[in-house]
């Protein structure tokens, strides 16, 4: 990890932590942002009754296209965040996440605790825990088959009717377990007092130091031997 | 209304497409340019303008040739797939039996194009809007016959209530099985019953039609698995970020540090 400055002192006394480098922030946000347009413009075929509400978007046709144009977002702009630019953060998340290792479990298993305000009992984590690896695995392979079944489902008549009927299970399944996956990682971003001190670092990019050390110990340490290594 | 029922019987029909002519007239559908498949079959497909065709499938036997022959539509299903689809609660099924496709709630998707055993509905990309025979329910409910039954010559079409012509489809059937043993009906058990019920002068796959159609597998996990197991996923998530407020308000974590 070729990383420097990572830690810089902000004027006062509290000291600052590089988590997420411009580029990531990117990627999670126009990701966020086109996940809430999809799933709003598909709310109208999902169910009649959101079709009124579809009016927002000028109705269920409007809806039905932005739906395709954000899904362009959705996949070709984060897909092209993987190679652009500075990727190698992109890669490193990714190889992490299917890392799963014992005290990602350790953390699992302390973590429902946690989620309701409690003090679990875990190892120090890396720079993704086990509940962070999991909301990725869910958000990587959610992505990957709700594309796959959206394409089927955009261009039905090129593919054989046996096809296409799957493609809607497939959609909707993906479409509750990233929508359920979003809510607690909403609430865990923005609503939990312990972990909530996390969300600077998707905005500015930048996390405190106590912080880093409380929740990601292990990669803490990493970060400060290799500032002292330079 | 009684539950209806359409009766064709292929031994009748002489291939004349009286039949087509007469849907185009009674629903005002536009005639399309045609083009000639096989024999004297001229449509290939169900279009959004064309609900009704008749396929030509010429049968060598002892050197003498057959046709068989068949005219298409909406099966009108007594468990349709196409109404279960529906993202939209666009399709209905009325008393009659007759599945209607209602053109104010459909919004075009396609999803009852897809699901469909027989392919039938066809969805037109400019009105964005599916289109499929709808039996002539505007004239049946006005104790008229359909016009494709209204119009044909030779007694291949039959319209009456269900239970009648049924009998009356089984004393035919024993008929014309003793010069063509292989002739059967078709949509008796087929789809929950259906409201046009064929007298197939061969088996189903020599006309092309899906020996054993059903509702999709794909369609019932959708509909009865996926939506109710996601709804309480995306439910139980909800009430769990809910209860993890609610938890942390009563121990006050909200107030002791901010970091
Ligand atoms: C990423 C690529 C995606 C593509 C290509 C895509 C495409 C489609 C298409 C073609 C439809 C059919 C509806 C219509 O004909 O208008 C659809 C339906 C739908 N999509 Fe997507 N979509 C994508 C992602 C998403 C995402 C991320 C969500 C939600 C978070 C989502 C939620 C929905 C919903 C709820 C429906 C309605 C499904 C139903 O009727 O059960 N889609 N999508």
């Amino acid at each position: 990890m070729g990383i420097n400055t990572q830690t810089k002192k902000k004027e006062s006394q509290s000291p600052k932590i590089l988590r997420f480098t411009k580029g990531e922030r990117i990627s999670h946000w126009v990701h966020a942002l086109a996940f809430f347009l999809l799933l709003f413009t598909g709310l109208g075929i999902l169910n009649p009754s959101f079709q009124p509400i579809m009016n927002v978007f000028g109705g269920i046709q409007i809806a039905r296209l932005i739906h395709r144009g954000a899904a362009i977002v959705f996949v070709v702009i984060v897909g092209l965040m993987f190679v652009v630019g500075n990727p190698s953060h992109h890669w490193e998340w990714l190889k992490s996440v299917f890392k799963f290792t014992k005290s990602d479990w350790q953390h699992v298993r302390a973590f429902p605790k946690e989620f309701f305000g409690g003090h679990g009992d875990y190892p120090p984590q890396d720079k993704y825990n086990g509940g962070e690896k999991i909301n990725s695995l869910i958000t990587i392979f959610g992505s990957f088959f709700i594309t796959l079944s959206g394409v089927v489902m955009w261009m039905a008549p090129w593919f054989p009717a046996g096809l296409v009927r799957w493609a809607y299970p497939v959609h909707d399944l993906s479409m509750f377990m990233m929508v359920a996956a979003s809510l607690g990682h909403i609430y865990l971003g923005v609503l939990h007092p312990d972990s909530r001190a996390a969300l600077p670092g998707m905005f500015s990019g930048y996390v405190s130091a106590k912080f880093a050390r409380a929740h990601h110990a292990l990669w803490y340490e990493r970060v400060q031997n290799q500032q002292q290594k330079l | 209304m009684t539950r209806k029922m359409i009766l064709v019987d292929t031994s009748k029909c002489t291939g004349c497409k009286a039949c087509t002519v007469a849907c185009k007239e009674w629903n005002e559908l536009p005639a399309e340019k045609t083009q000639l498949v096989t024999s004297y079959q001229t449509q290939k497909d169900f279009s959004p303008k064309t609900w009704t065709y008749v396929t030509f499938i010429e049968k060598y036997k002892d050197q003498t040739m057959n046709f068989l022959m068949r005219k298409a539509q909406c099966f009108h299903c007594g468990d349709p797939a196409c109404l279960k689809a529906c993202s939209s609660k666009a399709i209905r099924q009325t008393e009659s039996g007759f599945v209607v496709i209602d053109h104010k709630k459909c919004i075009g998707c396609g999803y009852c194009t897809e699901n469909c055993p027989f392919g039938v509905p066809k969805v037109d990309q400019t009105l964005q809007k599916s289109f499929k025979c709808t039996g002539c329910i505007d004239r049946v409910e006005n104790n008229l016959k359909p016009a494709c039954v209204q119009t044909c010559q030779t007694g291949a079409l039959m319209f009456g209530d269900y239970s009648d012509l049924l009998g009356q489809a089984k004393n035919r059937l024993s008929e014309v099985q003793k010069t063509h043993p292989q002739a059967q009906l078709y949509g008796e058990k087929e789809m929950g019953g259906t409201t046009y019920v064929y007298l197939l002068m061969d088996r189903p796959e020599v006309y092309g039609l899906p020996v054993n159609p059903t509702i999709p597998l794909s369609l019932t996990l959708w509909k009865d698995v996926v939506r109710p197991v996601g709804g309480i996923a995306v439910g139980g998530a909800a009430a769990a970020v809910v209860i993890g407020v609610f938890a942390n308000i009563v121990k006050g974590s909200y107030r002791s540090k901010d970091d």
